[in-house]
């Protein structure tokens, strides 16, 4: 035995082993219930048992001492050896992060069974340890070579099957150093390289103490900085962009960068449930626009889950349905985390190493996070403002675009927006093409359009705006007649900001009304003189022939006669529809039953002609109308002719007025023909026949009831009927009662 | 019609019952239609009466003053020269032979107001029946030439004074010309003097059986009334209107000195 070579030995291993301890302590103060640092204290607290126990018996041996003790350090020795090549591996597979956690258990409860088993024999003594001065050998030990093989092995297989796991040269070179070092223990005790073994595992096991404290504590320290800094150029690169695509390429190249892949960045946005490639970066191009649905693919199940998810080899890895097609064969590691807003997934950031490339760790993972929270608030943004942004614009563009001019001014009756064409109104000297959208604002009303017109009633204009939302009035400007819509614009609180202007310019449709109105006028003129003198003459005829003639031609007469009226009706109906539209209604208080009284009167020669019964109920006590008498005896006029004109010979007409709540109903039944349900929504359009089986005999002008309609209207009444083929009709008038005193006043 | 108004003299005294009550009468007809006026002059002349064929204003003017008839009907519109209002109010300046309107072109009723007020007595709109029109006129006729003799009442307050029989109405001293129509409805008036006449009384009594629709002759005719007799048209204290039922004249305390 050479002292000297004792001497180095047990510096080494002393020193080593110090130090070995020192790093676990600091492992174990930053984080003891990292999986990793707690089997590499196990480890190494096999390794200092094993040297501890070896480095006592060499000293022993020199001052020579007890069999007993000698006994119990060998045994220490070999439990050392075994337990640390077991913990070796274990360290090994957790490093590599292998997924043969059953072989590990396993290990771990060979270890376990190892320290029992040791232990009891220790306790015993009846384990009898060949006795040897030249220092402890394991050669003739099979359980330990057995344990060793199988361990020493597993981890060398390990380091090679999971070489790319390891990123630290320097841990996986430590690994190796320790089993070479262990196989030593074999080599013959009398060359005394057991020694040397022991030195050279204590070694060793300070490589791998100090890689794992460096890749542990040192390298993501000094990393942090680093990832700070990259994630603060990230964050201002992706949130100073406003369009989206822009935006995408840029979080996609970032996240590149970001994780140093050697492979590509796919970005997945939801659109209803289906997740779209928004963007693919160093992927192939139509991979671009690939649709996944939630839950589908890696990408799918992180959306749905909203937890990210590795995994370092996609094809052997994922079992789930590919994201992209060939993804199996070309991915290598994949990172995706889930993209959230607002509690909502908006999408998926996926990062894609290529295969047997790139191995992403779990830091990794924490970095994509970092960045997808920071792209998720930058696309939802982007999004929202890009919406917003689209919508303004059309709005925009349509009120820039409409001929029609629109103003908007706020409760000051300060000018908020004005449309190009009521910029050309305010300024008519100008040209539309000097002023840019959105150039005036901020000045009073008044300052762009001095005379500008005002409602006149302006508490009726805020009343309709109030009620109905809207507010129409005439306005003329620059000779040209406009009509004024206006409505005020609210903010959230309902509380009026203001209110919008929009003019239409009806000038033409005036001056087509007044021509319309004039040609009515002067075609009534025209038709009536000639009318008149037909009517005239064939009455005179008709004098003069009264006896002795044929009374074929008396007939003729009668029914050159009959046309002649009924064209007198046609043109009447015309002039009266004419003069409802544009004239003035008077506003008289009626009495409902004098109305029906006159009404019936005026047809009781008319439904004689067509001997029809025409019959009334109206108390003469009902509540009083309002509105213009002549206007509402035409309307009803014109009910009760049309239910006797539709009603066969022999029928009954019966008219009726009747008080209901707050209003008065005029109810003109027939047991006539019936109208036909397809033809009722139309019955009060202008010229509207009803086109029915059975009526084509009965003449009228199409007038009627829309002529109806408009007076009803005009007393803010309602009507409608209830009609059965073959039954009769029944149509309804109601307007509301005046709620005033009937108290007359004499003047 | 070149040449003037045709001029039909009376062929036959008609055995028609209309015609048999009323003395012969001479009624000129203005009308730019031919057809029309010849018509309306063919079945006047078969009630019996005279009849004076005008195709413009200024004719009928013209004719007004050299025939001097007892009834004038008028059309408004007129291509040429003066419209129907204008001769109606130029008429109105000189006499108060009663005039009928007849017109294609009353869009409203105002148009037919604006005729009222010229002085028309009656307005008729185109086409009319015949029958209805020949009805009219006599109802017209009858109005105008109402025998009042046996009606000698008067009044008197020193501001306005109506002589019934002698068909006089002076206001303030000064003679007022009233139509056949507002006489004859300032006659019923006074007659009932103190109580309210209903509209549909005043329609019977001053135009007669079939004018019950014509709610607004009333109307016009009283605020017409009103302007000749009233000192204050817009505060009337004569004739008063008791609303919704009819008009009451009121008799004021004598204001003559002394």
């Amino acid at each position: 035995m050479n002292g000297s070579f004792n001497a180095i030995s047990l510096l080494i291993n002393g020193v080593s082993l110090a130090l070995a301890l020192a790093f676990l302590f600091i492992l174990l103060w930053q984080n003891r219930r990292k999986e990793l640092n707690q089997f590499f204290a196990i480890f190494l607290f096999f390794v200092a048992i094993w040297n501890v126990s070896t480095l006592l018996w060499q000293m022993l041996s020199l001052i020579g001492f007890e069999p007993s003790l000698q006994r119990l350090i060998a045994g220490l020795a070999e439990l050392g050896f075994t337990g640390s090549s077991v913990a070796a591996y274990i360290l090994t597979a957790v490093l590599v992060r292998a997924h043969t956690r059953s072989f590990r258990n396993f290990a771990i409860a060979a270890l376990i069974l190892l320290i029992f088993y040791r232990t009891f024999l220790i306790v015993n003594s009846a384990f009898a340890l060949p006795t040897s001065d030249s220092g402890i050998s394991f050669q003739r030990q099979p359980m330990v070579i057995g344990f060793y093989l199988l361990f020493g092995f597993g981890t060398i297989f390990l380091l090679w099957r999971y070489s790319r796991k390891i990123r630290s040269t320097a841990i996986r070179f430590g690994l190796i150093l320790f089993v070479v070092g262990q196989t030593f223990g074999f080599v013959n005790s009398d060359l005394d390289v057991f020694q040397f073994a022991i030195s050279l595992s204590s070694i060793a096991a300070l490589i791998l103490s100090f890689s794992i404290v460096g890749s542990e504590i040192i390298k993501p320290l000094a990393e942090r900085n680093s990832q700070v800094e990259a994630i603060r150029r990230v964050s201002l690169a992706i949130t100073n962009l406003a369009g989206i695509e822009t935006l995408l390429d840029q979080i996609a190249q970032q996240a590149a960068d970001l994780l140093k892949t050697d492979g590509g960045v796919s970005i997945f946005l939801l659109h209803e449930d289906e997740l779209e490639a928004a963007t693919v970066y160093r992927l192939p191009p139509q991979y671009r626009d690939e649709r996944l649905k939630i839950g589908e693919g890696m990408a799918g199940t992180v959306a749905l889950n909203r937890q990210s998810m590795q995994v370092d080899d996609y094809g052997h890895d994922w079992r789930g349905e590919e994201d992209f097609p060939h993804a199996r064969d070309t991915f290598g590691s994949v990172i995706c985390a889930p993209l959230e807003y607002g509690g909502k997934t908006i999408g998926a950031l996926m990062v894609i190493a290529q295969r047997h490339g790139v191995l992403f760790q779990k830091e990794d993972v924490y970095l994509l996070e970092l960045l997808a929270v920071q792209a998720a608030v930058a696309i939802s943004h982007s999004q929202l403002f890009g919406e917003v942004e689209a919508a303004r614009r059309q709005l925009e563009t349509v009120l820039a675009s409409t001929e029609s001019p629109i103003i908007a001014i706020d409760r000051k009756f300060k000018l908020v927006f004005a449309n190009r064409a009521a910029k050309v109104l305010m300024y008519p000297s100008d040209t539309a093409t000097t002023f840019n959208e959105g150039s005036v604002a901020g000045g009073h009303i008044r300052d762009y359009v001095p005379d500008i017109p005002m409602p006149t009633n302006y508490m009726e204009a805020m009343r309709a705006i109030r009620q109905h939302g809207t507010y129409t009035y005439e306005v003329i400007l620059n000779r040209r007649v406009y009509l004024c819509n206006i409505a005020a614009f609210r903010s959230g609180d309902k509380h009026i900001e203001g209110w919008v202007a929009v003019l239409n310019d009806v000038t033409q449709l005036k001056e087509l009304d007044r021509l319309k109105s004039e040609m009515v006028r002067m075609t009534s003129h025209d038709l009536k003189n000639p009318l008149q003198a037909a009517m005239a003459n064939v009455e005179l005829l008709r004098d003069d022939t009264v006896s002795g003639f044929n009374p074929e031609a008396a007939t003729a007469l009668d029914e050159i006669d009959w046309q002649l009226q009924r064209m007198n009706r046609i043109i009447r109906g015309i002039l009266d529809l004419e003069r409802v539209k544009t004239g003035v209604m008077k506003v008289d208080i009626l009495n409902p039953a004098q109305i029906v009284q006159e009404a019936i009167r005026d047809l009781t020669h008319f439904s004689l002609h067509f001997q029809v019964e025409l019959v009334y109920e109206a108390s003469d006590d009902l509540p009083t109308i309002r509105g213009d008498f002549e206007q509402f005896k035409r309307a009803l006029i014109n009910l009760i002719e049309n239910a006797i004109k539709f009603t066969p010979n022999g029928g009954r007409v019966l008219v009726k007025a009747y008080a209901k709540d707050q209003n008065i109903i005029f109810m003109v039944q027939d047991n006539g023909v019936g109208i036909d349900e397809t033809q009722q929504p139309h019955i009060f359009d202008r010229f509207y026949r009803a086109n029915q089986k059975g009526t084509e005999h009965i003449t009228g002008s199409g007038l009627g009831l829309s002529l109806v309609k408009t007076i009803i209207d005009n007393h803010r009444g309602a009507i409608w009927l209830d009609s059965h083929i073959g039954k009769g009709t029944t149509f309804f008038v109601s307007v509301p009662t005046t709620l005033m005193n009937k108290a007359s006043h004499s003047q | 019609m070149v040449n003037g108004a045709e001029r039909w003299h009376i062929a036959y005294l008609s055995s028609n019952s209309a015609g048999a009550r009323l003395k012969i009468m001479k009624i000129m007809i203005v009308d730019d239609e031919q057809a029309i006026r010849e018509a309306l002059g063919r079945k006047l002349k078969r009630e019996g009466h005279e009849i004076i064929l005008c195709r413009d204003g200024l004719e009928s003017l013209r004719f007004f003053h050299t025939e001097r008839p007892d009834l004038v009907i008028l059309d408004i519109v007129m291509p040429e020269g003066m419209d129907g209002l204008t001769v109606c109010r130029r008429i109105r300046e000189v006499a108060d032979t009663p005039i009928m309107m007849l017109s294609a072109n009353a869009v409203t009723e105002d148009d037919v107001i604006d005729g009222l007020t010229a002085g028309a007595d009656e307005y008729l709109i185109k086409p009319v029946r015949l029958n209805e029109f020949a009805a009219r006129v006599h109802a017209l006729l009858r109005r105008a030439q109402m025998s009042v003799s046996e009606n000698e009442q008067r009044y008197d307050d020193g501001y306005l004074s109506i002589d019934l029989h002698r068909r006089h109405v002076h206001v303030n001293g000064r003679r007022q010309h009233l139509t056949p129509t507002e006489f004859k409805l300032l006659a019923v008036l006074l007659e009932n003097a103190g109580r309210v006449v209903t509209q549909k009384d005043l329609l019977e009594q001053v135009w007669g059986d079939g004018y019950a629709d014509d709610v607004y002759y009333p109307r016009v005719y009283i605020s017409q009334l009103r302007r000749k007799v009233e000192r204050d048209p817009a505060n009337p204290i004569y004739i008063l209107t008791e609303h919704r039922v009819g008009y009451r004249f009121e008799k004021q305390p004598s204001s003559k000195p002394g």
